[in-house]
Formats: structure tokens, C-alpha cells, sequence
């Protein structure tokens, strides 16, 4: 609402760059020491405990996350790949799909809410003996489950970005001439857009945990399992290791999910 | 006497609560006729019907009695010949400031060359150059106000309807808009064929220097309490401050005053 | 559609799907491998009243409640320290992320190394699932507490204390209590993936049961009844719709400027 929304850019002077150059740097640096910590106090408890295969130690790790990404680990990774990429692009279709059916048709929204929201308590979790029971230990409880638990956020954000849209706008729109498919595409999918964005990123973390829970319970390749069957041998530095590489994929998924949210939502003054 | 472009007959409004179920009266009732190129401004409390109104010319929503006749033609929709600016402006916030101008000659299907000489003239014309490429909420108040000006004007409309255009901003800011809306009306030289404007306000001030006709609205429920022809010269510019001026805005003013009153009242009540 | 209309509606459509169900299932014999309306019911009855299901919905309620206060305990201070002093938030802003982007599931080996194997373990899981909601969003409301209410307290003569008991705490309270919904959502999930874990990995053991997971997996390996198992999944379900009702009811009577 303010003038003072509007940027006013200052003559960036050598002193004044030289100083945030400085702030900068202390940032990083705290930030650094903040890990710094995390990891020293890691290897003190590991020391201090009875047995070192308790916790162990981040050299221990850092060793067998070289081991395992010189060998087999690959092949884990790419099947929870396949796995994730097969389930989260059903989920998000059937997601997307229903929503755009709710929020075009209120006769259809009658049934299908109703349903939507009888499941949605239930989580993906919950249906792992039963998806044991229809596929057995395979690729496809993972993948039913992933497809199960990100179908759910895409829908409910969609169909409430639809739905809030605002109907000023679409007033706004029709009094400009614009009529139909034009209303759609130009104020209807650009308005919902950022929900829909949201949905597809909360989406994905949930998939990404129905992911490892599914491998973990009832699969038979991907990263989940590979944590169970290095527990069987108890090789605690190896299921650390894959815990890490866990770690690292998620947060490479949700920032790729977050950097295409930015790309296309550059209009949006609230950031998420 | 030109022919009246707008004629509202016997229009009541009521609106049904989704919520509780109830009515509400929002217009009881209402005769107008206006001929086209007059500036007739719609003065009254908030909450006595003036974007309703607005709305049913619009065509956004039907009259629950009566008509709305536009050039003879019952309103049963939005249309490019009716402009609307909204009283929170209804930018699209994903478009930028040329994307919101040339929106209407895009729905419309105007050529690309022609929309973008259009969008820039009219950019040049509200003052906006240099912001372009700016999203809306990069925008202060006042130049959000203009480029919906813009948008409105990018289709060259018949007729403007215009719902508290210039609330939500600075005494300074305001002033200087109301002179150039008189500008691009044609304050100075009615052109044959100059658009007709419905401007709701809830300035008298403002209603009185901009109109040739104030219509006062009274509310619960809305309808007509008075029509005042402002008889000042044009260019209005010049009048602020005059006598005259003054005494048109104590008349409106007496008119108004109990409704006012009341509706401050009912705020308290509730 | 009128609401009244459209409720029948549903319902009928509803009852007409279950009957289809049943009549489904039954017509074509297949009871013993396909789960069906009455079958569900009945076998729900069976374990509700021999009490096996009770004690494990006891447990992993118990296992919940706990892991999910060690999450707002933890995770509530340590969100509005970030929230309101930069350098905290600075140190602790990385760590937080790389940790939350494990699912907490993949702990469960190290759990069981820590905790043992019979429930407490889940535990664990549980409180690493519910802590990082409570950070985020109390670091979110911790930062957006109104600028000119802390300037105003600290005008009237407040101290630090009373103004983060006075300004911060309540102004947060709305925001930490969506996190607590979506904490004990994500907790409850946990638990049961944990206790499913564990009971897999029990099951050749033949030890007892301790929560709603493994008693799953028993009735998935030994009674092979899929209609408790539908019914297992349907009282996982309702727990956790009763459980953010109760809380969203909290919120409206402890809160109830917060409403929306
Ligand atoms: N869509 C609507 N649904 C229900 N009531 C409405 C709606 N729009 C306006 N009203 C009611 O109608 C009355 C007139 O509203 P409005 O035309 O917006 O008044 P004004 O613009 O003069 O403030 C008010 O009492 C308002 O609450
Ligand atoms: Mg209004």
C-alpha cells in the first residue's frame, strides 16, 4: 500500500560495500560454527558412550559414505528415484485432476470432498499392511504409498486456490471483454498458480517420508531398505551414512521445488 | 436534451446471506436516467448501496426487480463498453503494469503491435512511465490508482464506472487526480461522443467539483434521496474554493448529514 | 444445491457404495482375501472386545502424547530464540534444515540401538518428527510479532521478562498451535510407521505386542485378517481426525481471538 514499497536504490558507496562484505562473511561464519558445534558435540557423545557403535563417529561416517557412494549405493538411489518419480507424478495428477473436476462441477464436488476428506486422516502410513497385503515386499508399496500420501496437499491447495481466487478479479477480467477459456488461462491458472506450487512442494515432503517408510517397511530396493539391511548387520556408520544422503536429497528436492516457485512466481509479494 | 445512454428502472437489489440465510435490502427502488457524456457523481454512507449499484450497470450481478437498460439493451452481463474501476483497484498481481493495461485489447484480440502502442500511449498519458515492468504490489497507492485508470481506459469504453476511485489516497495525491480525470474526461472541450461517467464517492467535495449531477443515496434501504444539479462552469479546476462551490457542498452536505449520523450510530450498535 | 440436499445426497451415495461393496465380496465368495463392510465390523468388534486393540491404541497414544511434549518442549524455545535474535537463528537455521529433511523413519536402526526394541524406540522417532514444526513455526510467529507492540512495552516500562511473557508469547500462541496440529498429525504418522518398523522386525522374535503398528503386523503375518487390518487403518484414521478436532476445539476456547 505505501510509497515505501518502492525500492529506492542507493549509490552503493566502496566503504558501504566493503561493510556488508564484512556482515556478510560473520553471517557465514556463524553459521559455520553452528554446524562446527553440532559435529563436535556428535563425535563427544559418541566418545563418551560405552560402545562405539552406539553413535558412530562423523569420521566413521564420512568413511562409509565413501565407501557406499564408490559402490552399491548408487543403485539404491536410483530406485528410490524411480520409485518417487513414479508415485509423485500419479499423485499429483490424480490431485490436480479431482481438484480442477471439484471446482468445475459443484455436483461432482459433492461426492468427491466427502471421500477426499474421510481418507485424508488416514495416512499413507497407515495403509502400508494393507499395500503389503495387495503387492506383497515390492517396488510397488513404495510406490502406492508415495502416489497415496502426495495426492492429498496438491488437492486441497489447488482446489482452494481455485477457489479463493478472487472474484473482483474475475469481475475485473469480464468487464475488460475477456470471456471462457481466456478467463482460465490468463486469470483462473495464474491466479491459483502459487497454491498449487504449494501443494506440489508440501506434496513432495510427505512423499519423500512415505518414501523412506515404504522402502523401509515393505520394499525391496531403495534407500529405506538399504537402511534395514545394514541394520541387520548392525553397520551403524553405514546407516548413518545413507541417513545423510536421505537428508541431502530431500533438501536438494524441496530447494529445486522452492527455486522453480521463485522463477515463476516472481509477482507474488508474500514468499513461502 | 441528448438521449439518455442508461436508464435504471424500479431496480431493487437484495441480497441473501449464505451464511444465516437472511436478506438485506441493499437498494430499495431505483429511477435514474443518464444522459450519455453527463459526470454524474453517487454520494451516500458507506454501506447504502453505491457499489451495488455500480455492480448492476456492470453487469456483475442482476437486479432481484426491475432493469438496468444500457442503450435500450437490458444489462445481463460485463462488457468492454462498460469500463469498470474498482474500489480496491482488482489489479491482476501476477501481470505487470503494461500486462494489466493491455489485458483488455488482449481479451478483446487486438494485434500485438497495436495493443503495446496503445498500453504505452496510455502509460505516458496517467504518468506511469518508467514503471512498466513493475508488479503491483511494487506500486505506492497512487500509481496503482492510475494504472487502473489506465486499464479502464486501454478499451476506450462508453462509459466509466467508477467505484471510489480515489479513496485510499493523500489529500496531494487525490487533487492532482481528480484534475487530470477531468483532463482525459474533457473538463475543457466536450468532444461529440465523450464517455459518460458514474463516479462513486464518498466525498462531497469531490462529487460536487467533478459532477454535472450529485445523486444522494440514503441507506436501510438504499434509494434516491436527492438529485443536485451542480450548475459550476467547467474547467472545474478553477472553482475549487469559490463561493458557489462552497455553498453546493453545505447543500449536499444538509442533505446528508442525519444519514451520516445514523450510520455512525448503527456502526456503534453492532 | 441446497446444503440439506446435498448432505442426503452424500450419504446415500455412501450407503449405496458399501452395499455395492459387500454384495460384491460376497456374491462372489471371495471373504477369505478381500475385506468387506460386515467382515470389518465383525472382526473390529472381535479385537475391540477382547481388548488386544485397547492396549495397543493405549500405548502408542502414550508413546505419542510423550514424544510429541519432548517436541514442544525442545523445539518451542529453540524456534522463538531464532525467531528473535538473529545470531541464533544464523547458527541454528542450517542444522535445522539438513536435519529436517531426513524422514524421521530412517532413524529407527539407531533408535533401537539407543532405546531398545520394544516401544520406546518409536519414541524417539516421534519426538524427531514433531520437533522441527514447532521451530519453524515459532521462529516464523517469533519474527513476525508486531514491531510496535515490542516498541510500546518496552515504552511502558517492560523488562525482557514481561515482555516475553507479556507481547511474544501470546502473540505466538495462535501460530504455535498450528504447529502443534501439524505436529501431532506428523507424530502420529510417525509412531505408527515406527511401531510397523519395529513389528516387522519382532515378528520373528514372537514378543508381545506394544502398540496399533505392531499389532498390524501380527494380524497381517499370524491371523492374516484383513478385515481387522481395515480396521486397524480406519481407527488410525479417526484417531487422528479426533485428535486435531480436540485440538482445533482447544484452540477456539483458549484462543479465542486467534479464531478464524
Ligand atoms: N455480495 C453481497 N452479499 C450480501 N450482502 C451484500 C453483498 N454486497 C453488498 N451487500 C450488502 O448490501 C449493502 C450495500 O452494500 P454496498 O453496495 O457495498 O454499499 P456501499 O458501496 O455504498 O458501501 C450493505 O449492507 C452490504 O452489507
Ligand atoms: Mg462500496
Amino acid at each position: 500500500m505505501s510509497p515505501a514499497n518502492v525500492k529506492v536504490t542507493h549509490g552503493a558507496t566502496r566503504a558501504g560495500r566493503a561493510r556488508h562484505l564484512l556482515l556478510a562473511l560473520r553471517s557465514v561464519l556463524v553459521s559455520v560454527a553452528g554446524i562446527v558445534a553440532v559435529v563436535l558435540i556428535w563425535s563427544l557423545v559418541g566418545r563418551l558412550l560405552a560402545h562405539p557403535s552406539l553413535l558412530p563417529s562423523p569420521v566413521a561416517v564420512l568413511g562409509a559414505l565413501r565407501v557406499l557412494l564408490a559402490g552399491e549405493i548408487g543403485a539404491d538411489i536410483l530406485a528410490s528415484i524411480v520409485h518417487l518419480a513414479a508415485g509423485y507424478s500419479i499423485g499429483v495428477v490424480i490431485g490436480l485432476l479431482l481438484a480442477v473436476l471439484c471446482a468445475r462441477f459443484e455436483n461432482l464436488d459433492v461426492f468427491i470432498e466427502p471421500v477426499i476428506e474421510v481418507l485424508r486422516p488416514i495416512s499413507a502410513i497407515a495403509w502400508i499392511p494393507i499395500a503389503l497385503l495387495m503387492f506383497g515386499v515390492s517396488e510397488s508399496v513404495p510406490i502406492f504409498l508415495i502416489a497415496y500420501a502426495a495426492t492429498f496437499p496438491i488437492f486441497v491447495n489447488t482446489l482452494d486456490g481455485v477457489r479463493r481466487l478472487d472474484r473482483l478479479l474475475l469481475n475485473a477480467a469480464r468487464s475488460l471483454g475477456a470471456s471462457g477459456n481466456f478467463i482460465v488461462t490468463h486469470v483462473v491458472i495464474p491466479g491459483a498458480l502459487p497454491y498449487v506450487l504449494t501443494g506440489a512442494r508440501l506434496s513432495l515432503g510427505v512423499a519423500w517420508m512415505a518414501m523412506v517408510a515404504g522402502e523401509l517397511v515393505g520394499g525391496d530396493a531403495g534407500l529405506g531398505w538399504r537402511i534395514m539391511w545394514y541394520q541387520e548387520f548392525f553397520a551403524m556408520d553405514k546407516v548413518m551414512a545413507i541417513i545423510l544422503v536421505i537428508g541431502v536429497l530431500g533438501f536438494v528436492a524441496d530447494a529445486a521445488l522452492r527455486g522453480l516457485q521463485r522463477r515463476l512466481l516472481g509477482w507474488n509479494p508474500v514468499e513461502s | 436534451m441528448t438521449d439518455s445512454i442508461l436508464k435504471i428502472q424500479a431496480v431493487r437489489k437484495t441480497y441473501v446471506s449464505v451464511r444465516t440465510g437472511d436478506t438485506i435490502e441493499a437498494l430499495a427502488g431505483i429511477d435514474l436516467e443518464v444522459p450519455a457524456g453527463e459526470f454524474l457523481a453517487v454520494v451516500g454512507p458507506s454501506g447504502c448501496g453505491k457499489s451495488t449499484l455500480l455492480s448492476l450497470v456492470a453487469g456483475f450481478t442482476q437486479p432481484s426487480a426491475g432493469e438496468v437498460l444500457y442503450r435500450g439493451q437490458r444489462v445481463t452481463g460485463a462488457g468492454p463498453e462498460r469500463g469498470v474501476m474498482f474500489q480496491d483497484y482488482a489489479l491482476f498481481p501476477w501481470r505487470t503494469v503494461l500486462g494489466n493495461i493491455e489485458f483488455g485489447p488482449l481479451a478483446r484480440g487486438v494485434a500485438l503491435t497495436q495493443r503495446h502502442a496503445r498500453a504505452r500511449e496510455l502509460i505516458r498519458l496517467v504518468g506511469l512511465d518508467g514503471f512498466e515492468n513493475r508488479y503491483p504490489h511494487e506500486l505506492s497507492g497512487g500509481m496503482r490508482q492510475r494504472c487502473a485508470l489506465a486499464r479502464m481506459l486501454a478499451n476506450d469504453p462508453e462509459i466509466w464506472l467508477m467505484d471510489e476511485p480515489l479513496a485510499a489516497v493523500d489529500q496531494q495525491t487525490r487533487t492532482i487526480l481528480q484534475d487530470e480525470l477531468l483532463r482525459l474526461w474533457g473538463d475543457a472541450a466536450r468532444r461529440p461522443g465523450a464517455p459518460t461517467v458514474i463516479f462513486v464517492t464518498h466525498a462531497i467535495d469531490e462529487a460536487v467539483l467533478l459532477a454535472d449531477r450529485v445523486v444522494v443515496l440514503a441507506r436501510r434501504p438504499g434509494r434516491i434521496k436527492a438529485v443536485i444539479d451542480i450548475p459550476l462552469p467547467r474547467p472545474r479546476p478553477a472553482q475549487r474554493g469559490s463561493p458557489q462551490f462552497a455553498a453546493l457542498v453545505a447543500q449536499v452536505w444538509d442533505l446528508i448529514r442525519d444519514e451520516a449520523a445514523k450510520a455512525i450510530v448503527e456502526e456503534i450498535d453492532r | 444445491m441446497s446444503r440439506r440436499r446435498s448432505k442426503i445426497l452424500v450419504v446415500s451415495a455412501l450407503a449405496v457404495l458399501l452395499l455395492a461393496w459387500e454384495g460384491a465380496v460376497v456374491l462372489t465368495g471371495a471373504q477369505a482375501s478381500w475385506p468387506f463392510p460386515s467382515g470389518i465390523i465383525r472382526s473390529g468388534f472381535a479385537i475391540t472386545a477382547d481388548g488386544t486393540l485397547l492396549v495397543a491404541l493405549a500405548g502408542s497414544l502414550q508413546r505419542v502424547i510423550t514424544g510429541f511434549l519432548v517436541g514442544a518442549l525442545v523445539g518451542i524455545p529453540t524456534g522463538i530464540a531464532m525467531g528473535l535474535l538473529p545470531w541464533v537463528n544464523l547458527a541454528m537455521r542450517p542444522v535445522t534444515e539438513s536435519l529436517r529433511s531426513i524422514a524421521p523413519i530412517a532413524w529407527i536402526p539407531l533408535a533401537i540401538l539407543w532405546l531398545g526394541v520394544q516401544g520406546n524406540a518409536a519414541l524417539f522417532v516421534v519426538a524427531y518428527a514433531a520437533v522441527f514444526p514447532f521451530i519453524l513455526n515459532a521462529a516464523q510467529a517469533a519474527r513476525a510479532v508486531d514491531r510496535n507492540h515490542l516498541r510500546a512495552a518496552r515504552a511502558l516500562g517492560a523488562g525482557p521478562g514481561l515482555i516475553l511473557r507479556a507481547v511474544v508469547v501470546p502473540s505466538t500462541l495462535p501460530t504455535i498451535f498450528t504447529a502443534a496440529r501439524i505436529a501431532l498429525a506428523i507424530a502420529w504418522s510417525s509412531i505408527i510407521a515406527a511401531e510397523l518398523a519395529l513389528g516387522v522386525k519382532i515378528e520373528s522374535g514372537g514378543r508381545s505386542v506394544a502398540g496399533l503398528g505392531q499389532l498390524m503386523v501380527a494380524t497381517l503375518y499370524v491371523k492374516r485378517d484383513v478385515n481387522a487390518l481395515v480396521f486397524g487403518m480406519l481407527v488410525i484414521g479417526l484417531v487422528s481426525f479426533l485428535i486435531d478436532a480436540v485440538l482445533r476445539r482447544l484452540r477456539d476456547t483458549l484462543l479465542p481471538w486467534a479464531r478464524r
